[in-house]
Order: C-alpha cells, then structure tokens, then sequence
C-alpha cells in the first residue's frame, strides 16, 4: 500500500516535470499583435493560422509567405503555431477575429473542425482564405490556394507514358486505401492511362504508404510471373520500398519505378537514376499564392474561389535544383 | 478429472476399432491449424502456377519474420492473460534511434544492435513493472506505451525517415547465409529459444503457471510480478529486435514503422491457437499462425485481389480458422 502511494505520487511527480519541460519547450506561438490601424495608417494586419511550425514542408510554404509579405508595404502577418492541435487553432482563430484582423489564412490542422473556422470568420465578416488542405465545404470560404491532387497523378504517369512510349505493364501502388490522395493520385493515373490503348494495369495494390510493406507488396508482385514494365505508387516511400525490392531480385533496369512529394530521400534516388519521375508539390507558390489572395480579400478586391497552384515534375534532369530546396 | 479418466477407459477399452478415430481427432486437435495451412498452400498453389516457388516461400517467411518474432513475444505475454499493444510503436522508436547509431564510419555495426535491442527492453520492463506493481491493466498500460513510444520516435527523428546506414548494419535485414535471409535465421533462433524457455524451464512452467490461475500461482509461492516483468522484458526485447531487422531491411529508420503490426502478431497468436484467457498457447502454433497471414498476404497479391477484398478476406479467414479450431478444441 505503501508502495503504490509513493508510486502514485512518483508518477504524478513524473508527469508535472513533463509538463513543464513541454511548457518550456514551447514556442511563442500567438504574440500579441503589434499596434494595428492606431493612427490614419492604412495598415493590413493578417492573421496566418498555421498547424505546425516544426514540419519541414509547412516551414517552406511559410517561407513563400514572409518572402512575399517583405515585398508588400504596409502589410503585417501574425503567424500562429496550432502544434497540430485543432480545438488550439480554432482558439486562434477566434482570436484572430476578437483582433479584427483583415483578413485570415488558414491551413487546417483536420479538415472536420476547418468548416466551423470558416463559419465564425463568415459571421465577423473577416475574409478567411484556405491554403493547402482541401475539403467539403471549402467554398464556405473567401478561397482556396492549393494544389489538385489528380494533376500529380495525369503528370506522373504522363511523364512514365512518355519513358515508355505509351505502351507497357503497370503496376499501381496505392496508399492507404479511402485517403483522399490516394483515391485522387490513382484517379489521374488511370485517367492517363485510359487514353493509351497499349498500356494497361496489370497489378493494383496497397501499400498503405509505408516503405516496408511497398517492398513486399514489390516482392510478392515479383514472383507473381506476371510482366511488369512500370511501378507507378502514390509516394515516394512505397516507390523507394519497390525500388528496393527491385535491386535485389537484379530487375531494376527493366522496370520504370515513379513516385510522388519528392522528399528529400527520394530525390537522392532520383539523382542516383534509380527513381525515374517523381512529383514537388510547391510549397512557396502555396504560402505565396494564399497571401496575395488574402491581401486582394483585404483590400475587398475581387478574388477568384479557387486558385491552382500547379505540381512541378522532377526528373534527373532538374533534381539539383530541388535538393537545394530542402537545404 | 473425471473426463480424464473417461477419456483413459475409453481408450482402453476400444482399442481396435476405434481408436484409429481417436487417433486422427488427436491429432486434429494438434495441428489443426498446420492443416489449414497446408490446405491454404494447396490452394494458392492451384490458383498460381508461380505461388509454390522456393523463391516465393522463402520471400513468405522473410516478410513474417518480423510480425513473427513480435508475435513470439506477444504470445508468451497473452499466457499470461496479458496483451500487448505496444510492439509497433516499439519497432518505430527503436528503428529511428538505431538508426541514428548505424551510419557508416561511426560505430561498429553491434552499437545500434545492442541500444535497440537494450531500448526495446527497457520499454518491455517499463510496461511489466507499471502492470505488476501498480497493478494496472495490461490493455490499458501498454496502450500508453504504443501512444508514447511512437511520439517518442517522432520527436526523436522530428518525424523524417533517418537514413545513410553502413551496408555491416544493412547485412541483418538484407544479407543472406547459404542462401538463407538472415531475418529469417533470426526468426527460427528466437523460435527455438523461446520454445525452450517455455517448455524446458522453470520460467515457462511458471508462466503457464501464472495464466492459468494467478492466485494458485501466488499461493504456491511463485514471485508473480518478478515473473510477469519478465514476460513482458521479453515481449519489448522482440519487438526491439524486429524493429532492427526492419530498420535494416529497408536502410531507414522510420517514425512511422510498425503501425499495426501488434494487431498482426495479436492475430498470428490467436490463429494459432493462443486463447486470450490465458494458459494456453505454443511458440509452434504462433508460427503456424504467422505463416498463415503471410501466405494469405502473398498469394492475395499473386492473384492481384483488389485491396478492398483483400481485407474483406483476410478478417473472413482469420475468424473462420480460429472457429474450426475452437469447435475441435470443444470437440475433443
């Protein structure tokens, strides 16, 4: 009995330095907003709604925004680190609104809670553009700035359908099955290939995103006996996985392997010859994009629904200059 | 006792005539499930010419070894009437900290082995003695330690892949011995060991002890929670290991290893024939039952079976494998 009183109090005792040491840790995530429209300025103050400031892809698009915030005068950007926590952002959020900012971009951090962000913002009558994650729903908002998943699937199998010259055996590698990427990477695949009448799929399968299972999926396809000319998966770890699985039966050279998001791993494979095409979702074009349209918004210029920032194909031709982004 | 001695007079009595009946239930009862899979082999050796291959069988065992070996451990843990949830978010912490330890020119290839192997058994311990001493439920303490360890992986590795291992490191996952993976060399060692340990000591008597009746097994002085922080070192000490042959057979340490491979090595011990009440179960059947997941998994990819149905199929055949083996077991 003893025992577990002290247990129980080293437990808490254990917990409360967590706590604190996390507390610590934090960053500064909503700084009170400077002086904003005190005089006759006609300053713009915007409040950036962010999930997380730690993730690498996320730290790019921000930077499209403060690159393009320097070249606008008069324009200040209060940015906000939800840390992936989404009842934080839509605190946030209401803040934004209690600060009667201009106007609001927001990345979700799920996009269940984003509808009822987008509603509070509506009800103050402050523009709130939506940057990156798309939902039903959406159109509730001022915009939307962000890429179409289905056009990195029609350009990564265009590029595959121009290496093999429209013909040829393809294996698709799903991601998890039902997400929305997945459902729409695998759509434009098909698309592209429907219109080729000597290219079909041959094998379809998941590999639920993961390295380790892509490289099973590959060896089970392997000894499948079937004939295989292109592995076309919807991201670059289930193509790394295929790749791998590749290398060690000595069939790499014959089999065309493509994936999607060029991280940083994959475009050493790209570089390397072993990953023929892959995909670069711009982040700065979207941080970039979401910005000026939340100026625009401002301002109460005119801006349109939706606005496509389009998907940017690497191949080994022009991999340097992408490995020089994620530096 | 009673059914026991039955069961002797009946024997004694037939034993012309009906005890070659007898004999082939016993031995239903024993391999019911090695049937099935052998039924299973059968079958997709039919349906694809390229499916009974040394190739494809050899490639079978190498992707089961790692839920294998975590399956191993799990089972020892379920005798205990205990669970584990935690394995595939063990692999993951332990794969991106080895990792991190296996780059080329750094440390000898032995480093990240033994911090794996030490990382996973320190999880194991933390999860048995939080059960035994604080007396919290299994389900529940290891369900911490699966949400824990895999943010403890993504704060390690700031949630990217950790690359660039030296090829003495890739050699456990990727490497072979007389044309033998070695993950699977692994796997049979792990198998052998933890069959002896069940079977020929002390440790294995106290823990089918242990399961089944806990209080009989305190009653007649056996240290229960030094026991149980055992079984569960254990379990933690396998998922290590197969977090390091996963981590060397994909040249990556990954955050997001692992997910839902507890659910994987749960089923390959219930499927073959590990009952979650605890007391019974055998390192053999476990792998029986590994091995059948991963025949389904091949030749449902041989066959090109759309992902929606292959999940449809695999719940069907896990719960239709485990009924055939219960009414044998009631039958018996």
């Amino acid at each position: 009995m003893r025992f577990s009183k002290n247990f129980i109090s080293m437990v808490i005792l254990l917990l409360f330095t967590m706590f604190v040491a996390v507390g610590c840790s934090g960053k500064q995530g909503a700084s009170e907003p400077t002086t904003k429209q005190s005089g006759g300025s006609k300053k713009i103050v915007i409040g950036a709604a962010l999930p997380d400031f730690d993730d690498k892809w996320l730290s790019y698009l921000q930077d499209g925004m403060k690159e393009y915030a320097k070249t606008q005068k008069d324009v200040e950007v209060i940015y906000v680190d939800a840390m992936n926590d989404a009842s934080k952002q839509l605190s946030q959020v209401e803040n934004f609104i209690q600060q009667k900012v201009d106007a609001i971009v927001l990345i979700p951090v799920d996009t269940v809670s984003a509808p009822e962000m987008i509603d509070k913002a509506n009800q103050a009558n402050i523009p709130i553009v939506v940057v990156n994650r798309i939902f039903d729903g959406v159109d509730k908002a001022t915009a939307y700035v962000g890429s179409e998943s289905i056009k990195s699937g029609i350009m990564q199998m265009e590029e595959v359908a121009k290496i093999l010259g429209g013909k040829g055996n393809i294996a698709i590698m799903n991601g998890q099955m039902g997400h929305e990427a997945q459902i729409k990477r695998t759509e434009g695949n098909k698309e592209v290939i429907k219109k080729y009448p000597n290219m079909k799929v041959v094998l379809e399968g998941t590999a639920e995103w993961d390295r380790a299972k892509g490289m099973s999926l590959m060896e089970n396809w392997l000894n499948s006996g079937k004939n295989i000319d292109a592995v076309v998966a919807n991201n670059d770890e289930m193509a790394i996985g295929a790749i791998m699985a590749l290398e060690d039966a000595g069939k790499l050279d014959d089999v065309v392997v493509a994936g999607i998001d060029a991280t940083p791993d994959a475009l050493e494979y790209v570089k390397s010859g072993k990953l023929k095409v892959t995909v670069f979702q711009n982040a700065r074009g979207q941080g970039q994009g979401g910005l000026e349209t939340a100026i625009k918004a401002a301002k109460g210029e005119k801006v349109e629904k939706f606005n496509w920032i389009p998907y940017e194909l690497v191949t080994k031709d022009n991999v340097e200059e992408y490995i020089k982004k994620w530096q | 006792m009673n059914s026991q001695v039955s069961i002797v007079n009946k024997q004694e009595k037939s034993k012309s005539a009906v005890s070659s009946k007898e004999r082939v239930s016993r031995i239903l009862h024993k391999y019911g499930m090695l049937m099935i899979l052998i039924a299973l082999i059968i079958l997709m050796s039919f349906l694809s010419p390229t499916f009974f291959t040394t190739g494809n069988l050899l490639n079978i065992v190498r992707q089961m070894s790692v839920v294998g070996i975590v399956a191993i451990g799990v089972t020892i843990v379920i005798i205990t009437t205990g669970i584990d949830l935690s394995s595939g978010s063990v692999i993951a912490l332990v794969s991106v900290v080895a990792a991190s330890f296996a780059h080329p020119d750094t440390y000898p290839f032995f480093v990240p082995i033994l911090i794996g192997l030490g990382l996973g058994l320190l999880t194991g311990v933390i999860n048995g003695t939080i059960i035994s001493k604080a007396k919290i439920a299994p389900f529940i303490v290891t369900l911490g330690m699966m949400t824990a360890a895999r943010g403890a992986a993504l704060l390690f590795s700031d949630g990217r892949p950790i690359g660039n291992l030296s090829d003495s490191f890739k050699f456990i996952g990727q490497g072979a011995v007389f044309g033998i993976p070695v993950p699977i060399i692994i796997f049979a060692f792990v198998g052998v060991v933890s069959y002896i340990l069940l079977n020929k000591t002390k440790f294995g008597k106290y823990v089918y002890a242990i399961g089944g009746n806990e209080q009989a097994a305190i009653i007649a002085g056996v240290n229960v929670d030094k026991y149980k922080i055992f079984v569960y070192g254990y379990a933690g000490l396998l998922s290590g290991l197969a977090g390091i042959i996963l981590t060397s057979r994909i040249s990556s340490g990954q955050p997001t290893a692992g997910v839902m491979y507890e659910l994987d090595a749960i089923a390959a011990a219930v499927i073959g024939g590990t009952s979650l009440a605890g007391g019974i179960g055998t390192i053999g059947g476990t792998i029986v039952g590994a091995l059948i997941i991963g025949v389904m998994n091949n030749g449902l990819d041989l066959l090109n079976v759309s992902p929606y149905w292959q999940q449809i199929l695999k719940g069907v055949i896990i719960t239709v494998a485990v009924f055939i083996d219960s009414r044998k077991n009631r039958k018996s």
